[in-house]
């Protein structure tokens, strides 16, 4: 069970927020950029043969003698895409079981406020740059997308910036999208870049603890888990000042590239109490109320 | 501190390579890492290339340093030099008299000793000499501590008095010119100054614990006029302090009554009691509920004499002084018909032997020994020493006019004129035999104070094993128990112990217990034949306890050298050594923030 009871209790109370409207095949509740039933007025225009007559406004046909037909704001569902990075990077440190309950968090919500949840690895199966998860629209399949979470293992490694291509179809993402990574990858840059999202989202940036604090000492080779290269370094005071300040660009970097492409940031360490970090980061940046 | 080995102080040169170790740059370790993104974006210099790097003084590089320090320490052997009184020969001398089981002097003795025996290195010596009745080297020129230790432990306080003069003899005796001796004397100090006192050459170990004494100082039976014993008891009190006693009275184990006394504060108190014994009966009075500073003198034991007399018979020329002996002698009576129990042959013929028997100058030798020829006028020259039947006989003066030059190699001559012996003891058919080789008449043996003693010896010692009269002396007081030849002898200590005696010995000495000892012989078909029963008691002046100071002259008995003795530091560098080690193998792998750092690279490692 990737949430628990009073996790997902806390969840459903809470909702996403889109940036901007979405526009989507199917009414739900959030505002679409298409006009709709609602009883919000949007606009007028000029009549033209086949409108629905009971939509003239008579007030001004009268005043102005011209037919204008009122507008109304319409109300569709917003697709939900959530991307957990899954490459052998996560595996360390606690950062993929952090990754995965915040995924299932925010899809979780996507669920509860009536959003089209999908759900998305990177990188995927067999070569594969993007594995394309299940998808849902009410609480009900909630079991389906956990079950397809808990699934998931970090071994492998992959491009993210082929994902997001793969997954922005070479236009822009329609809906929301989170993505749950360490952007650790030497395409992060690209990745984050290419992420142009109809209707924002966020980037959790998960990081462990390790990661942040490098506790090594003398003279090491680091072998990096996914390429397999290795570097010499040798430690020392000097050393880790320049490791945290790298790692500050680092987070800097990504949170600026995140919101050029109408993205939050939020980094996250991978420790006991994210999820309740990442609600407060949210609720601060009106990413959910 | 001094060194033993200094040059092993040049093993410190190999501080040089353990710090050459530490500054040369070790392999780099591999950890693995979910990416070097960041690290690669650091632009490090690395310095692999360099062999050496800077020297940094780590926890365990000063551990290892000290570790070399303690180790070429113990291989240098420090050592401090302490004053002893154990010297390069030290001879222990212990009393083991029965003042000395009082209050537990002699174990505080032997546990003083024990602790000298600690020092004993290979550069010491050490011998033992028991103070007791019979002084006796127990140990000699020992370098050993568990020899000297187990002579030590061994001494057990003797119910007699302590020959100390003849002890401290013994132990100067173990002097030799080549090493320095002294004496080491552990001792209450006896009740009278010694003969040779300044000791020169000895120190003086005092041993004045003290503490109240209830003592058996009399216990003596008589036959009564009732026809049952009577038995006389004396207990003196050496306390301060006005006690009662009760003493019970056994007869062969079994309690036959019981005294109570009442006896003043350094008084004594006497009684006599009927007690239903008969010859041979063994009469103990122990003194119970009595928790005492020495326990050794609430007991004393006795056997019962009397019974019919032995019967002898005097086969000769019959010197009248033979007659009046053997009437004279308690538990002897001339046997003018009948079966004798013993034979006197004055003279004349040898008869079968088939009884004990006195021969005075036969004219026929018995088995195993020679008559060569006759001597005159020859004079006593040589009286055994030690010999119980010649204790205060002195026939110094004895002149004799005719005698029998013999040999007898399996025979012990008690006393000779020069070569010649005038008086043997030995066995002929498993038959005690006394033989004198000269006739009483033609010497003035029979006019010396002695003779009735020393006739009365022989008649007792011929007829030994008999429940007759039983020797009562005090402890440490050699009992005779056979002839030199076989058969074989074996005593029954008071405690129940028995000692088997090699053939040809005459005297069993190692009588300090107090108390009944019985003496059998076993005869070469294996049958037991009873013998002699001899009582050793408590002297009686052992129970003051009295504690007087020795006085010593100091200095060696020999050429005198300072006694230092070396001790090493070694226990103490090597357990230095081994808690650096234990101290330097936790620091470098079970420190607590090393593993965790073990643990997290073996999580890098997944």
């Amino acid at each position: 069970m990737i949430l628990t009871p009073e996790l997902r209790a806390r969840l459903e109370r809470l909702s996403i927020v889109t940036r901007r409207r979405v526009s989507a095949q199917w009414s739900g509740r959030h505002s679409s950029r298409h006009k709709g039933e609602s009883l919000d007025f949007a606009d007028y225009r000029e009549y033209v043969p086949g409108d629905d007559f009971r939509r003239i406004d008579h007030n001004l046909w009268a005043r102005l003698g011209v037919l204008l037909i009122r507008q109304f704001e319409a109300e569709e569902e917003m697709p939900l895409k959530v991307v957990i990075d899954t490459s052998r990077s996560m595996s360390f440190y606690g950062k993929f079981e952090v990754a995965r309950v915040l995924a299932g968090m925010l899809s979780y919500m996507g669920l509860a406020g009536g959003d089209r949840v999908q759900l998305f690895a990177v990188p995927g199966d067999e070569g594969r740059s993007l594995r394309i998860g299940p998808v849902g629209r009410h609480l009900s399949q909630w079991s389906r997308l956990e079950s397809w979470l808990e699934d998931l293992e970090p071994t492998q490694a992959g491009s993210l910036a082929s994902a997001v291509r793969r997954l922005s179809g070479e236009g822009t993402v329609r809906g929301s999208l989170i993505l749950v990574s360490d952007l650790l990858t030497p395409d992060w840059q690209p990745a984050l870049d290419g992420l142009a999202v109809g209707s924002g989202g966020v980037v959790l940036h998960v990081l462990g603890q390790e990661e942040m604090e490098p506790d090594l000492a003398g003279d090491l080779r680091l072998a990096d888990s996914e390429s397999g290269g290795e570097l010499a370094v040798s430690t020392s005071e000097d050393t880790m000042r320049r490791y945290r300040d790298a790692l500050e660009r680092f987070a800097l970097e990504a949170q600026g590239r995140a919101r050029r492409s109408g993205l939050d940031y939020v980094l996250v360490p991978a420790l006991p109490g994210a999820a309740d970090q990442v609600l407060s980061a949210l609720a601060r940046a009106e990413a959910v109320r | 501190m001094s060194f033993l080995i200094p040059a092993a102080f040049g093993l410190a040169a190999l501080a040089g390579p353990l710090i050459v170790l530490y500054m040369l740059r070790s392999r780099r370790q591999r950890v693995e890492v979910p990416s070097t993104l960041l690290w690669e974006q650091l632009d490090l210099p690395v310095s692999s290339a360099v062999p050496w790097q800077k020297l940094r003084l780590t926890p365990l590089l000063i551990l290892q340093l000290l570790v070399l320090a303690a180790f070429v320490l113990t291989l240098a052997r420090p050592f401090y030099t302490q004053q002893t009184l154990l010297g390069p020969h030290t001879v222990f001398v212990v009393d083991t008299s029965g003042s000395m089981a009082m209050g537990g002097r002699l174990e505080r003795a032997k546990a003083q000793a024990l602790d000298l025996i600690g020092d004993l290195s290979e550069a010491n010596q050490v011998s033992v000499v028991e103070a007791g009745p019979q002084p006796e080297v127990l140990v000699a020129f020992a370098r050993d501590p568990e020899l000297v230790s187990d002579a030590l432990n061994g001494l057990v306080a003797t119910g007699g008095r302590a020959d100390l003069s003849g002890a401290i003899r013994l132990a100067r005796g173990l002097a030799t010119p080549d090493r320095p001796t002294s004496v080491l004397i552990f001792s209450d100090g006896g009740d009278a100054p010694l003969p040779e006192e300044p000791v020169a050459g000895a120190d003086f170990v005092r041993l004045d614990d003290i503490g109240p004494n209830l003592a058996v100082t009399v216990w003596s039976l008589d036959p009564s006029t009732e026809g049952t014993t009577r038995g006389f008891l004396q207990v003196s009190n050496f306390s301060a302090e006005a006690v009662s006693a009760r003493a019970e009275v056994t007869v062969n184990g079994l309690t036959a009554g019981f005294v109570d006394l009442e006896i003043a504060a350094l008084a004594d108190a006497r009684q006599t009691t009927p007690i239903d014994a008969g010859p041979g009966d063994i009469v103990t009075v122990n003194l119970v509920d009595n928790a005492d500073a020495l326990s050794l003198d609430d007991r004393a034991s006795l056997v019962v004499g009397g019974g019919p007399d032995r019967a002898v018979s005097i086969i000769g020329s019959g010197s009248p002084f033979l007659g009046a002996l053997v009437d004279a002698v308690p538990g002897f009576s001339s046997a003018d018909e009948g079966p004798a129990d013993v034979l006197i042959i004055d003279g004349g013929a040898l008869p079968e032997i088939d009884r004990p028997t006195w021969l005075i100058a036969p004219t026929a030798a018995p088995e195993g020994v020679t008559i060569t020829e006759l001597v005159r006028n020859t004079a006593v020259t040589y009286q055994r020493p030690g010999e119980p039947i010649l204790d205060s006989v002195d026939l110094s003066e004895v002149a004799v006019a005719q005698a029998q030059v013999v040999t007898a190699p399996r025979w012990l001559t008690l006393v000779r004129a020069g070569d010649v012996p005038l008086i043997l003891l030995g066995e002929v058919n498993g038959q005690r035999v006394a033989y004198f080789t000269f006739d009483l008449t033609h010497s003035n043996l029979v006019v010396q104070v002695g003779f009735p003693i020393l006739g009365a010896r022989i008649l007792e010692w011929l007829g030994g094993g008999s429940a007759g009269e039983v020797s009562s002396e005090p402890a440490g007081t050699p009992i005779a128990v056979a002839a030199p030849t076989a058969p074989v002898a074996q005593v029954t200590l008071p405690d129940g112990t028995v000692r088997d005696l090699t053939s040809g010995t005459a005297a069993f000495v190692d009588t300090g217990q107090p108390g009944v000892y019985r003496v059998d012989y076993r005869a070469e078909d294996g049958t037991l034949i009873e013998g002699p029963v001899a009582v050793r008691t408590f002297v009686a002046d052992e129970s003051e306890g009295a504690v007087r100071q020795i006085a010593t002259g100091g200095g060696a008995i020999a050429e005198e050298e300072p006694s230092t003795l070396i001790r090493e530091w070694a226990p103490w560098v090597i357990g230095l050594v081994l808690l650096l080690m234990a101290v330097e193998w936790w620091v470098g792998h079970q420190r607590p923030g090393w593993s965790r750092r073990r643990s997290r690279e073996g999580t890098l490692a997944t």
